[in-house]
């Protein structure tokens, strides 16, 4: 049984209300109907992703932005769902990374069940499948305009010290950084953030001249650190970050967890729906 | 080999330490590493290793093949090709198949190669010793 979870999430009532009318008819022309809840301030994602377990649903659909997906995945609690996305924004990262473009697409990838198994991470009980990210953010610098954003990458360096798979300590004085499952650059071919490999990329960004900030801001700013002079990148399977203390770790602006934390890869654990046009 | 060696470091390695990065304890890879920083600890992969001018390694080196341009103390098992760039400078017994030492190099240590009969595990392999002074 398909069990779908509408998410508003800042949308305008009335383009929600149309997305909402727009995926009900789409779901009966496709014959995917199942049982389908919106989230309201008194009944959370997590109230909802309950109840579709109670009911016995096989498949799990996040019909939203990719925040919806993100909530979703932290409240599965290790239980084992088919994971679909349908997206309300078309600004949405997962989206891409699924190949999906709208609503139509979505339903049609849904009915299409092409699945595959792929990496989940997890930190402080909570899990993600796309990135985290720590210090200078990408996310912020994509939001802010040019001049912001080179303040931001002209701040003073920190000092991070981390543990990769409890072999190795890294101290290293930098701005900030990445931990990537996926990205929407993601591919097979890449080997950075392949969601199949079965590690983590970790990226971090050091401090740079006003030029060179200037050059790779862009890079910086669709999290493609990889791709800026003198940035670290570690493949791993578990991370500690230990110092600063405090320092928050945010998905898409939103902080799940602070230093001291820890972040490791459970390989092919995830079973997602996805389009034909996925970049993985 | 040497210039697919050199083209290799121009591309993305698989782990990069970058410069200002100091790790403490084994650094082990399945792919290339690009070592800009310091390494205290032993560092191993079955692919390619380079160490950039500039880059520290206090610990031994395990891997397929290496270009150095950094320093290193500590021992270099390569089991393919091993460059020792001008800026290189290496403190430890070295062995691997095939040597190139640049002018400017600095090696103090004994250095073992494997002929190609032993690379190929074949019987009757060569074995040389070869020491060089530092300059």
């Amino acid at each position: 049984m398909y069990y779908y979870i509408l998410d508003q999430n800042g949308l305008p009532v009335d383009k929600f209300e149309k997305l909402q009318t727009e995926l009900q008819g789409l779901l009966a022309e496709f014959k995917i109907a199942g049982e389908t809840a919106r989230v309201t301030p008194l009944r959370s994602v997590q109230d909802l992703v309950d109840t579709a377990s109670q009911r016995g649903a096989k498949t799990l659909v996040a019909c939203g932005s990719d925040d919806t997906f993100n909530l979703m995945l932290a409240a599965l609690k290790g239980r084992d769902f088919t994971l679909g996305f349908i997206p309300f924004d078309s600004e949405s990262t997962l989206a891409k990374i699924l190949g999906i473009n709208n609503v139509f697409t979505g339903v049609k990838t849904i009915a299409g069940r092409r699945i595959e198994k792929i990496d989940l991470a997890k930190i402080a009980g909570n899990y993600f499948i796309s990135f985290l990210e720590f210090g200078v953010m990408s996310h912020n610098i994509k939001k802010t305009g040019t001049w912001q954003s080179l303040k931001l990458l002209s701040s003073d360096a920190k000092s991070f010290s981390i543990r990769v798979d409890n072999s190795y300590t890294l101290n290293i004085s930098g701005l900030g950084g990445l931990v990537a499952n996926i990205r929407s650059t993601s591919s097979q071919a890449e080997k950075i953030a392949n969601p199949t490999d079965g590690n983590l990329d970790l990226l971090i960004l050091e401090r740079m001249g006003k030029l060179r900030t200037l050059a790779h801001r862009h890079h910086i700013a669709e999290g493609l650190l990889e791709k800026v002079p003198n940035t670290s990148v570690i493949k791993c399977k578990k991370i500690d970050f230990l110092e600063p203390r405090g320092l928050p770790l945010t998905m898409l602006g939103r902080v799940v967890a602070k230093f001291p934390a820890s972040v490791e890869i459970i390989p092919q654990r995830l079973r997602m729906i996805v389009g034909r046009n996925r970049t993985f | 080999m040497n210039t697919m060696l050199e083209e290799n470091l121009n591309a993305p390695a698989e782990t990069v330490v970058g410069p200002s990065v100091k790790i403490q304890g084994d650094l082990n890879s399945e792919g290339n590493i690009k070592i800009e920083g310091q390494v205290t600890g032993k560092v191993k992969t079955s692919q390619s290793v380079f160490v950039i001018p500039g880059a520290k390694i206090t610990a031994d080196v395990l891997a397929g093949n290496a270009m150095i341009g950094g320093e290193i103390q500590g021992n270099l098992k390569i089991s393919g090709h091993l460059v020792l760039q001008s800026s290189a400078r290496i403190t430890g017994d070295i062995s691997c198949t095939v040597l190139r030492v640049e002018d400017g190099a600095i090696f103090s240590g004994k250095c073992a190669m494997a002929g190609n009969g032993a690379a190929n595990g074949k019987k009757g392999s060569v074995e040389k010793d070869l020491e060089i002074e530092p300059e």
